[in-house]
């Protein structure tokens, strides 16, 4: 099998260059430091609504929808003791002294934002849900001297409908990460993430919110089993190049038709590059003077269409500054890319193909979604490997609140929490970073 | 400059026409922009714009790089609602098809969200953006009177047999045709509903200058047949088609290493159908 021997230099969001001669393994979500980080914390972190479940409890509506039952309610106060409960969990989350453990209080007391140790996952990364579930359990029996006979409220109320739905529907804990039961398909935990949570994190910054979008993607890729042995440099090239703005091609192609371009404007600037760059030759000229064009490095072509795609995104979602063109915008990159060229559009074929599904879930023709809830773990949205998501979480970046899903009414808490963490807040300098600390 | 798209005949040239930004359409009529408002229905002639956020330089937006280098549409810049216009293209040798309408507005237009249905072309933007596609796209050249319409619902007649007058068929019965004059005119808005004044489109194209207009493949009455008659075209779908199998098997190896890989084109494609269709 080749070696991977590819560089880059990466660039920032605003086209500053953050480092040169990157080799792309350096990228990988299985040695970059900055990306190992993301991801373990996204399976790690459970965020705790204490107001809630003191509602649940006072109401008797324990777990979820239609699951009042009345007289069979507990008036504790919960948030009024969260404190105290915050403490007991961290000492029984806590594995050895001084590990990531930490439980801390979110808008005073109404929330906890709870990290469960590395130590604690052996296989299964549901043991941050169940081990936070079960130690709010305790504490909270332990703190109100809860009786045998009043325990089973607090415990439906804390792990909602569990055993009978392993979903856990009407839980009070919940993590970035769905339980794996909610998974697509094998590997596809940290496809399961809303872009609109990710838009809120990055502060609905475009670019950094792709990065960050694409990073979880090509990291759930890993886990699929999608980048094995000759595939890998494919997925490291779409990543360095659309999610990370290697060679800063993604930044020009913005800029140079961000003023008046449109999104064919940026398709023919992504073929020429790929042309000036020798990615791109001439093949074969047919008889109406049109060319067909072939390559000799196709994962390569890829990249480079890949970040067509995202820059062509952006253009024509910013013009309008709405979300709602990311499908379209797909769609037709793709296609007229591949009839300008003659070679595959991103992903072979399948960004295109997703993007005619994403069309009808995302305009309310099917349903009442919209890009905003998107993530990659969905029979419409989960074919194209690693390149499209961040196209919506981007295009949610740049919508003017166009959408009734916006990340501010879906996403405020997880912008909270997770922005003010800098690997999630600034992506592309953490990953840079992390490169440098293993280059 | 770019290629558009392959492909010698009157069908490939027109669609190159029809994309290439540079190329300015023809006008066959020019329809008063109130008029144009009167039949999307999306607000009433004179009436001003609703918003649903206020103007962008009044907004407090985050300091993105992108929204700094892309410039809004004027619509997006006043906070215009988003609105659509949706178009009907008769398979019987209309100017425009559904499947070029996205690519022709792609190279011409910004900040737009087309879809393409069975039979029908939605472009959806801010108000003001769409009137303006909808003013330009009923004045031009890609719109017939008779084989082309504006449906916001009901958008059935793509593939629709034809109204004895050669007009395409529409169950709202938006538009009539003048028997005294032949023109074509407009009695109901886009969706159906009552209008407070007819709009009058104008006359018809004839047969023959719609297939000379035309960028349908169509192997029936007379139209292009795309394998015998511009067989290049073919050829580029079947080397895009290949490039994507190749991708989807090793997109590391070379594609000559494939076995049964040949230059681009599918030589001696079988032909179901003789020339002239089967109705």
């Amino acid at each position: 099998m080749a070696k991977i021997v590819d560089k880059v230099d990466l660039y920032d969001d605003r086209g500053k260059k953050l480092l040169g001669d990157v080799p792309i393994t350096a990228l990988s979500p299985l040695r970059n430091p900055a990306i190992r980080k993301i991801c373990g914390m996204v399976a790690r972190l459970a965020a705790v609504d204490l107001a809630g479940l003191e509602k649940k409890l006072q109401t008797g509506a324990i777990a979820g929808k239609q699951m009042l039952i009345r007289g069979k309610t507990l008036d504790l106060d919960i948030v009024g003791k969260a404190d105290a409960i915050a403490s007991q969990m961290k000492e029984m989350l806590t594995v050895e002294e001084g590990d990531e453990t930490s439980v801390k209080k979110i808008g005073g007391g109404k929330r906890l934002l709870a990290e469960v140790p590395n130590a604690r996952i052996l296989a299964d990364y549901s043991a941050a849900r169940t081990n936070v579930c079960a130690a709010l359990t305790h504490a909270l029996i332990d703190t109100f001297g809860v009786s045998m006979w009043d325990a089973p409220k607090v415990k439906a109320a804390v792990w909602g409908m569990y055993p009978q739905d392993p979903a856990m529907a009407g839980t009070a804990v919940a993590t970035l990460v769905d339980v794996p039961i909610s998974n697509e398909g094998p590997g596809y935990t940290l496809r399961n993430i809303p872009v609109n949570h990710i838009a809120a994190t990055v502060r609905k910054r475009a670019m950094p919110g792709a990065c960050l979008s694409m990073i979880l993607e090509e990291s759930a890729c890993y886990e699929m089993g999608d980048a094995i042995g000759p595939f890998e440099r494919g997925h490291l090239l779409d990543l360095a190049f659309e999610g990370l703005n290697a060679n800063n091609v993604l930044y020009n192609l913005i800029k140079d038709n961000g003023r008046d371009g449109t999104l064919a404007d940026v398709v023919y600037a992504c073929a020429e590059k790929a042309k000036a760059d020798g990615i791109a030759k001439t093949k074969t000229k047919m008889g109406s003077g049109y060319s067909i064009y072939g390559t000799d490095d196709l994962q390569m072509w890829n990249a480079y269409a890949s970040a067509g795609m995202l820059a062509a995104v952006m253009v024509n979602c910013a013009a309008m500054r709405a979300g709602q063109p990311v499908p379209s915008s797909i769609m037709y990159f793709n296609e007229l890319l591949e009839h300008e060229t003659g070679l595959p559009g991103v992903d072979y074929g399948k960004a295109q193909g997703t993007s005619v599904s994403s069309s009808f879930f995302s305009h309310s023709i099917y349903g009442g979604g919209g890009p905003g809830v998107f993530h990659g773990n969905h029979i419409v949205t989960r074919h194209a490997k690693g390149q499209i998501i961040p196209c919506f979480c981007a295009a949610m970046c740049i919508d003017a609140d166009t959408q009734y899903f916006a990340p501010s009414r879906t996403s405020g808490l997880y912008g909270e929490v997770l922005g003010a963490i800098p690997e999630f807040a600034e992506p592309m300098q953490a990953v840079a970073e992390g490169a440098k600390s293993i280059m | 400059m770019p290629q558009f798209t392959p492909g010698s005949s009157s069908v490939a040239e027109n669609r190159r026409k029809f994309m290439d930004p540079t190329k300015k359409l023809e006008k066959l009529r020019d329809i008063a922009e109130e008029d144009v408002v009167r039949m999307l229905a999306h607000r009433a002639p004179g009436e001003a714009y609703k918003s649903i956020h206020p103007p962008i330089e009044e907004l407090e937006e985050p300091e993105c790089s992108v929204r700094e280098m892309v410039k809004p549409t004027p619509g997006a810049a006043a906070g215009d609602r988003i609105r659509y216009v949706q178009f009907t293209d008769s398979m019987f040798f209309a100017p425009a098809t559904p499947r070029i309408r996205p690519m022709m507005w792609f190279n011409r237009y910004r900040g737009i969200d087309p879809g393409v249905l069975s039979g029908r072309t939605i472009v959806e933007a801010r108000e003001r953006d769409v009137e303006a596609i909808a003013k330009e796209y009923i004045d031009n050249e890609t719109y017939d009177t008779a084989r082309t319409g504006l449906r916001g619902r009901t958008v059935h007649g793509h593939s629709v047999r034809l109204d004895q007058d050669g007009v395409m068929f529409d169950a709202l019965r938006r538009s009539t045709r003048d028997a005294r004059t032949g023109d074509i005119k407009y009695i109901k808005d886009m969706v159906g509903g009552a209008m407070d004044k007819e709009v009058t489109l104008g006359k018809p194209l004839s047969d023959d200058e719609l297939l000379k207009r035309t960028t349908m493949f169509r192997n029936a009455q007379g139209g292009t047949w795309m394998e015998a008659d511009d067989p290049e075209v073919a050829d580029v779908i079947a080397q895009i088609h290949w490039n994507r199998t190749w991708g989807g098997f090793q997109p590391f190896i070379k594609r000559n290493e494939i076995k049964g890989d040949k230059d681009a084109g599918v030589k001696e494609m079988k032909l179901y159908t003789p020339r002239g269709g089967v109705e």
